[in-house]
Parts: C-alpha cells; sequence; structure tokens
C-alpha cells in the first residue's frame, strides 16, 4: 500500500516554520541554479571580501524598473549585470495586431517622459510606406512640440541627476518646467503625457490660442529660468566633484557600443541626426550641435552639461518655428482605408536620449507585419557595466542617472 | 432610570469595567492626596532632602527626555516646511494651523505602526539599537547649559562627556545595521561607523584650542566666560575652530551632505532600512534631537551661549504683586474685559461691515497676544533664566534653520570625499588652530609676565 499521490508538497516562503526550520543566509550568491553560460559562473564567484547587493527593481534611484546585480567589494564595484525585462510589455508584438492608427497610441508609452519622438518615428515610416505628403505646417508644429517636449525631457534629467546625488531642491524646479510644457502641450493634444499627437499624414488639430499665449509666456523666461535652475548645481563644487572624471566613456567605445544622442555627443563626437540625416523641416532651421568632452572622451559631467547646452538649442529652435510657420492644414490627404503597398520603410528621429527608430514591414494589409523598434535608452544602458566597474557604489548612481535611460523604452 | 439603564446597556465589556473605575477613581482621588498630604508626605520631603543631588539629577532627566520630544516636533516640522518653501511647495497645511501639528500626526502613525522584525534578523539587538542609538543622543542634553542655571547636571569634564556619550551613538547604529540581516543596513552601518570614527578626531580637536583659551571643560563656564558684547564670543578668538566643529558636526549627526549612512537614493535608508513602528521613530527622533544637539553645542561653544549679543540695560521691575492688595484682583478680573473692549473699538469702528462679535473676538485674542507678550516681556526682563532660554533656543534654532538650509541645497559627497575631506583637511586644520592657539597663549602670557 503506498501512500495517497497527494498534491506535492513545496517550501512557501510565507510559511514561518520553514523559514525557522533552515535559516536563510541572508549573504549567500543570488542565483538558485547552476551558472548557465561563461558569463554567469565568471560574475556569480564571489572573491575574496566580495558580496552581491540586489539593486532594484524597487530603488529608489534606478529610474523605474531596472534591476542591476552588484558585486561589491567593501564599497567598490567589482562587476555588475544589469537585468532588464520588468516592464516588459510586448509593444512590439501588439503593434503588429493593431492596424496603422492604433499604433501611435501603442507606442506612445515607450518613452514615456518624451512620448511625442515615439509617435514621430513610427509616423514617419509609415508615411514613407504610403507615399503621404505631409503639409508644411503640420512639420512645423511637430518640430516645435518635439523640441518643447526635448526641453521637458532634459529639465526632468537634470533635477533626476541631482536627486540621485542626494540633491531634493532642482528636482521640483525641473519639474515646475516640466508642467508648463506639459500644460500647453496638454491644451492642444489634451493629454499631459502620453499625447497621442501625430497622425499618419499630420498632426491632431491645429495650434490654438492657448497653446500660443502659455507658450508665448513661457518662452519669455525660458532661458533666464533655465539659467538660473543650472546655476544651482552647476556653480555646486559637490555636485562637480561628484561628477567629474566619473564614467568616462571615450570616442571608439561609444561609437563601438552604438551609443547615440546626447550621450556620445558629450564623447566628443558631433552626430546629431537632425543633422546627419536631416527629416522634416530641420535643414530649413538653424541650431549648432553641442559637442562636449576632450581627448579622453566625455565624463558624467559632460553629459549633464551637454544636455543644459541642448536646452539652449530647442530654445533657438522653437522660436524659429515660431517665426517661420507657414499657414495651411494640418493633415495630409489620405486614403479612408490604410493598407499600404508591400514593403519596408525606416525612419528614425532624434530623441532626447538618443536615435529611435522604426523599421515597418508591410505585407498589404492593414496591421504591419512587423514593426522593430529600436530604442536609444536599451543601447545607452549597456555601458553601464563598462562605465561603473572599479568604481563606487555611490558612482553606480551618477553614471546610471547621467546616461538618463528610461525603462519604458528600454523593455518595451 | 429607563435612560440610564439603556446606556448601561449600550456600554461595551470594557466601559462596564472603566466606569466604575472612573467613578472610584473621582471619589478616591482627592481622599487619598488628602491621606498623602496628611501622613506620607513629611517623611517623604525629608527623605528627597536628604538625597538632593539624586532628586535633582532624576528630575532633569525626566526634564531632558520630556524636552526631546517637543524639539524633535518642532525640527521635523521645520524641515519639512522650510524645506518645502525652498522647493517652491506648500508643505504639510492641513493638520493644525498652517500643518503644525503634522510632526505629531506623525509621532502617532509611528507609534501605531507594526513592530516588524526581519526574519533571520537578531531580535535583541535588533531591539536595543535603537535604543541606545536615541538614549545617547538625549543623554547628551544633560550637560547643556540651556541659560543661566538651568543645566542638568554642571559637570566640570562636561565636554569630554559629550563627545565620550555622543560618539557611542555609533555602536547603536553599527549594531543596528548588522543585526536587521540586510545588506544595505549593513552598508549604512559600517558607512556610519567610519563616518562618525573619523569626524570625532577633528571634532574634538577643534574644541581643544577653545579648552585652552576658556581654562574649562565645563560648558556652564564655557558660556559664562562669553558674557557680555558679542566679541566675546569665542567664535571671533577661534574662527577656524568655528568652523571645523561646524563641518565635523554636520557629519557627526549625519546630516546633508554628509548623509551616507541614510542615503535614499544609494542605500535606500541605510541602517534604517529594516526599521519600522516605534522602533523607527526612535532612530527618527535621533536624528533630530542630533540635530538640535548639534546647533546647541555650536550657539553654547561659539556664539555666546545663553548671553545677549550685547549687554542689555538693566530694567528693574520692582513689581510686587502684595502689594497691590485688593487691587490686584481688580486688575485680574478687570483687565481682560477692559482690555478686550478697547481693542474691539477700532476693529469695529473702522470697518462698519464688521460684526460686533467678530470684533469681540478679535479684540480678545489681540488682548491675549498682548498679555502673553507682556508677560514673558516681564519675565525677561525680571528673570535670568528666561532671558538665556530666550536667547539660547533662538540662537540654536537659527542653526537648526542652517542645517535644514543645508539639506534642501547640497548634493551628497562620496564616501571617499568624505573620509579624504577628514583626514587630509580637517584634521590637519584642526591640528594647526591647536597649536596656533596655544603658541598665541604662550606668547600672550610671556608677554604679560616680561
Amino acid at each position: 500500500m503506498t501512500a495517497p499521490a497527494g498534491p506535492r508538497q513545496h517550501p512557501s516562503a510565507d510559511d514561518p516554520r520553514i523559514m525557522l526550520d533552515d535559516q536563510i543566509g541572508a549573504f549567500e550568491t543570488i542565483p538558485p541554479y547552476p551558472p548557465r553560460t561563461e558569463r554567469e559562473s565568471e560574475f556569480f564567484a564571489l572573491g575574496d571580501g566580495e558580496m552581491f547587493l540586489n539593486m532594484g527593481p524597487h530603488h529608489p534611484s534606478t529610474h523605474g524598473v531596472l534591476r542591476v546585480v552588484l558585486k561589491i567589494n567593501g564599497e567598490q564595484v567589482v562587476d555588475l549585470d544589469p537585468v532588464l525585462g520588468y516592464l516588459h510589455r510586448g509593444v512590439e508584438k501588439l503593434c503588429e495586431n493593431s492596424d496603422y492608427h492604433h499604433i501611435i497610441s501603442q507606442v506612445d508609452p515607450l518613452e514615456y517622459v518624451s512620448s511625442l519622438f515615439c509617435e514621430w518615428a513610427p509616423v514617419m515610416s509609415f508615411e514613407k510606406l504610403l507615399d503621404v505628403q505631409v503639409p508644411r505646417r503640420a512639420e512645423y508644429i511637430r518640430v516645435l512640440t518635439g523640441e518643447l517636449l526635448r526641453i521637458s525631457s532634459h529639465v526632468l534629467f537634470q533635477g533626476f541627476m541631482a536627486l540621485d546625488l542626494g540633491g531634493l531642491t532642482p528636482i521640483l524646479y525641473g519639474f515646475i518646467e516640466r508642467d508648463e510644457i506639459v500644460e500647453m502641450l496638454a491644451a492642444v493634444t489634451g493629454q499631459r503625457m502620453l499625447f497621442n499627437y501625430f497622425r499618419i499624414g499630420g498632426v491632431n488639430g491645429d495650434l490654438n490660442h492657448e497653446f500660443m499665449s502659455r507658450l508665448g509666456d513661457w518662452m519669455s523666461r525660458a532661458l533666464t529660468q533655465a539659467e538660473a535652475n543650472a546655476g544651482l548645481l552647476n556653480e555646486n563644487e559637490i555636485f562637480v566633484r561628484r561628477m567629474r572624471g566619473i564614467g568616462r566613456l571615450d570616442r571608439e567605445t561609444a561609437l563601438r557600443m552604438g551609443v547615440t544622442g546626447p550621450n556620445l555627443r558629450a564623447a566628443g563626437v558631433a552626430y546629431d541626426l537632425r543633422r546627419a540625416h536631416p527629416y522634416s523641416v530641420y535643414p530649413e532651421l538653424e541650431f549648432d550641435v553641442p559637442t562636449r568632452g576632450g581627448e579622453g572622451g566625455g565624463d558624467s559631467l559632460d553629459r549633464y552639461l551637454l544636455r543644459l547646452d541642448e536646452i539652449k538649442q530647442s530654445l533657438r529652435i522653437i522660436d524659429q518655428c515660431l517665426h517661420q510657420m507657414p499657414d495651411g492644414p494640418v493633415m495630409g490627404k489620405l486614403p479612408r482605408l490604410l493598407r499600404p503597398r508591400p514593403g519596408r520603410a525606416w525612419a528614425a528621429v532624434e530623441a532626447p536620449r538618443g536615435l529611435f527608430g522604426t523599421y515597418a514591414v508591410s505585407d498589404g494589409t492593414h496591421q504591419p507585419f512587423r514593426l522593430k523598434i529600436h530604442d536609444p535608452s536599451f543601447v545607452n544602458l549597456q555601458l553601464v557595466p563598462l562605465l561603473v566597474k572599479g568604481n563606487l557604489i555611490a558612482d553606480t548612481m551618477a553614471v546610471m542617472s547621467s546616461l538618463d535611460p528610461i525603462m519604458g523604452g528600454v523593455d518595451k | 432610570m429607563t435612560t440610564l439603564n439603556r446606556a448601561w446597556g449600550n456600554l461595551t465589556l470594557t466601559g462596564k469595567v472603566l466606569l466604575p473605575l472612573l467613578f472610584l477613581l473621582l471619589v478616591a482621588g482627592p481622599i487619598l492626596i488628602v491621606l498623602i498630604a496628611q501622613f506620607v508626605a513629611p517623611f517623604l520631603v525629608d527623605l528627597l532632602g536628604a538625597n538632593l543631588g539624586i532628586v535633582r539629577f532624576v528630575v532633569a532627566v525626566t526634564g531632558v527626555l520630556l524636552f526631546s520630544i517637543p524639539a524633535a516636533f518642532i525640527i521635523i516640522y521645520m524641515e519639512l516646511k522650510v524645506i518645502a518653501r525652498m522647493n517652491l511647495r506648500v508643505g504639510p497645511n492641513r493638520i493644525g494651523p498652517a500643518g503644525a501639528a503634522m510632526s505629531v500626526v506623525h509621532g502617532l502613525k509611528v507609534l501605531m505602526k507594526e513592530d516588524f522584525t526581519p526574519t533571520g534578523a537578531d531580535h535583541l539587538v535588533f531591539t536595543i539599537a535603537p535604543v541606545i542609538v536615541f538614549l545617547t543622543a538625549v543623554m547628551t542634553f544633560l550637560v547643556i547649559p540651556f541659560g543661566p542655571g538651568l543645566v542638568g547636571q554642571d559637570l566640570n569634564i562636561g565636554l569630554l562627556y559629550l563627545f565620550a556619550v555622543g560618539g557611542m551613538s555609533v555602536v547603536g547604529l553599527l549594531i543596528a545595521g548588522w543585526a536587521s540581516t540586510n545588506k544595505y543596513s549593513l552598508l549604512g552601518g559600517l558607512r556610519a561607523a567610519a563616518q562618525v570614527v573619523s569626524y570625532e578626531i577633528p571634532l574634538t580637536l577643534s574644541v581643544v584650542g577653545l579648552i585652552l583659551l576658556a581654562g574649562t571643560m565645563s560648558l556652564n563656564q564655557i558660556a559664562g566666560q562669553q558674557a557680555g558684547w558679542f566679541t566675546n564670543w569665542f567664535v571671533f578668538r577661534q574662527p577656524l575652530g568655528a568652523l571645523i566643529f561646524f563641518i565635523a558636526a554636520t557629519a557627526e549627526a549625519n546630516r546633508t551632505p554628509f548623509d551616507l549612512s541614510e542615503a535614499d537614493s544609494e542605500i535606500v535608508a541605510g541602517f534604517a532600512t529594516e526599521y519600522s513602528g516605534m522602533r523607527f521613530g526612535f532612530l527618527f527622533f535621533a536624528e533630530y534631537v542630533n540635530v538640535f544637539i548639534i546647533s546647541a553645542l555650536l550657539v553654547t561653544l561659539f556664539f555666546g551661549a545663553w548671553n545677549a549679543p550685547f549687554p542689555f540695560p538693566q530694567v528693574e521691575v520692582a513689581l510686587d504683586p502684595g502689594t497691590l492688595g485688593i487691587g490686584l484682583l481688580i486688575l485680574i478680573a478687570a483687565a481682560p474685559v477692559v482690555l478686550t473692549l478697547v481693542f474691539a473699538a477700532p476693529i469695529y469702528l473702522i470697518r462698519s461691515s464688521t460684526p460686533a462679535w467678530q470684533a469681540l473676538v478679535l479684540g480678545f485674542v489681540l488682548f491675549n497676544v498682548v498679555a502673553i507678550g507682556a508677560v514673558f516681556g516681564i519675565a525677561y526682563a525680571g528673570l535670568d533664566w528666561m532671558a538665556g532660554l530666550v536667547w539660547f533656543m533662538g540662537k540654536s534654532f537659527a542653526f537648526v534653520f542652517v542645517f535644514v538650509w543645508m539639506r534642501a541645497t547640497f548634493p551628497r559627497v562620496r564616501i571617499d570625499q568624505l573620509m579624504g575631506f577628514a583626514w587630509k583637511w580637517l584634521l590637519p586644520a584642526a591640528l594647526l588652530n591647536l597649536f596656533v592657539t596655544a603658541a598665541a597663549i604662550v606668547v600672550v602670557d610671556t608677554l604679560k609676565a616680561g
């Protein structure tokens, strides 16, 4: 007679008796399985005096749900391993099952801090597939709202940079500016965060009076306010010393790792998609591509300062947009049912964090066959192990924050 | 009768037990008091009188413990409100006038929360750590002179006692970090240990020059030596020492920019990560009590303690209430009414839309403000310790404000910068300060003798 086959008993972490019976070792290694790759066996082998520190996914300064496993020796980070996927929603797959108009709202929350850029790239690729002409006024409006959002993203970056280094105040000053921008965009789009504003062939609705009056008020003080906010940090000895020389990224490494955006320009490479592969009406606008970083590449401070330079350039672009914007319609002629010809189209925009691109493959139906999304944060985040190794725990925050990843885009 | 019966029936079991007890207390209480006063009191007074030192000590400890709670509450509220204003926020504004009861509610919330010990933690050590941290913070209050005569124990080694007891808090922080069985806590505890031990040295050395000048370690006597004009304050004779003391004391109290042991963006909450409930409350209170203590110490040692910045002309308030006789009674009875009417009259007369009752209420409030002000004014002029307390508290809270201000403004330093700053800059500077002071004393003595 065998024992009745009941449900198998699993040890549960909620069961107090089990926890009491075998004492958990608080400082034991993390993975419960044997190492699967060479990298894993190297990473999870603890040297003398080393221990693991699991940072995230719920940690005050990992910018969302990034999890970083640090191997530390005292305060020094010996090795680290970013673990992704806590915010994975399968956006690319969702896009394959949505029709072309719906995709705009699916990709909106990727880079939720600057969501217009996530709309811009797929919309541009669909326009290429459909051969739609975008009215010039619509292009100007896209550039105008996009640059506004770039400023809002960068001022927020400035605040979070300070917050990760322990400064409480700049984040709130940053949020004041962001709130102004977001409110004026809400006057046009009806949303504060996920705007869902760009359409295939134009934009959803013309600029209105409330937007223009808010923008005028804000533009009159934007530059002085940006400089005043920067003065709180840029002249702070503690802040500068925390940032200078930390996470130095040289040109060759940056190019090899496929870094784009401010992080690449802070390493001394003057590569800006708005100038390198001009799209929209950027060829008609005057602005500089600021670069930072000398021979040895750019450190965290360079990456921080470069974003402040970009705020000024964006203000220049907004000013020109307002002066040059033509009259006319804001939507192009579109067929009622979108069925692009079979083909493929790549479009990329210069988002606040770098190259945001989509590669759309159409099979002639009303849904794309495939929509590959290239997110800059994902590429930039690969730098973290390179830049942090050998620094202190506190520098992990300074470096990660200066790369400015948005986990919504990383995990997609 | 039925009403009473129904009321009794509505009571819960607890109520049925407590209500008779309440009646008993109301009836038996006065009787007991009378009995004690009649028979036990003479014996008790003799006993207390024979052990005056112990009585004084117990009273001082009780006073200090009672004082630490409101002091921490005020500083917590100040931090919430001042940082909010600096962040262009409003801050707490719901509970009490302008949110003033916020920290009281914080305290109640902390009391009511579950007191949680993580699995695998060393329960005894985990429990005792916040007590050590809190007690070391509060015990330093004992030797701080709040005013002339307002000192718990006037030890002649007061300064030494302060550093000895203050340095013990690192034990609490370290075992709090270790016993939590959390890596963030461990890092926080070790950071706290490294930081407090390193900064203890420049902190102590920075006041040795002052001790040489003052010739005493009793805080009461150091305070007394700074009487008169503000140029007598030790900050003008020991500017470098005051600066080093300020920086090192900030690090000792784990305040921004040296709050590495609880750096929320790096190691979540440091040694306090696993604490909840009142155990966290003790750690939290200790932090703010420490802020007050370093401010009070700065004031005592370098900024004139309880002395006013300039000697006030002596105001004689020769008001003996006994001489007024029946007039006193009339004054107490009549003054509120008359003054309320006097203050209410212009409010009522100037704005015709103001109802009479509003004017009267405003008048009464105004009268109270004036009366309290007058009472404090008379107390200030007539009582030495009152004047000293006012100046001491004013100066201390001015420094508390500076610490709060620093918290709103500065980012945090890194651990290597923190240690490098202590050993490479503060320690040599403190030694230099000591040598210069000692040499100056020798030179001055020689010149005076020769």
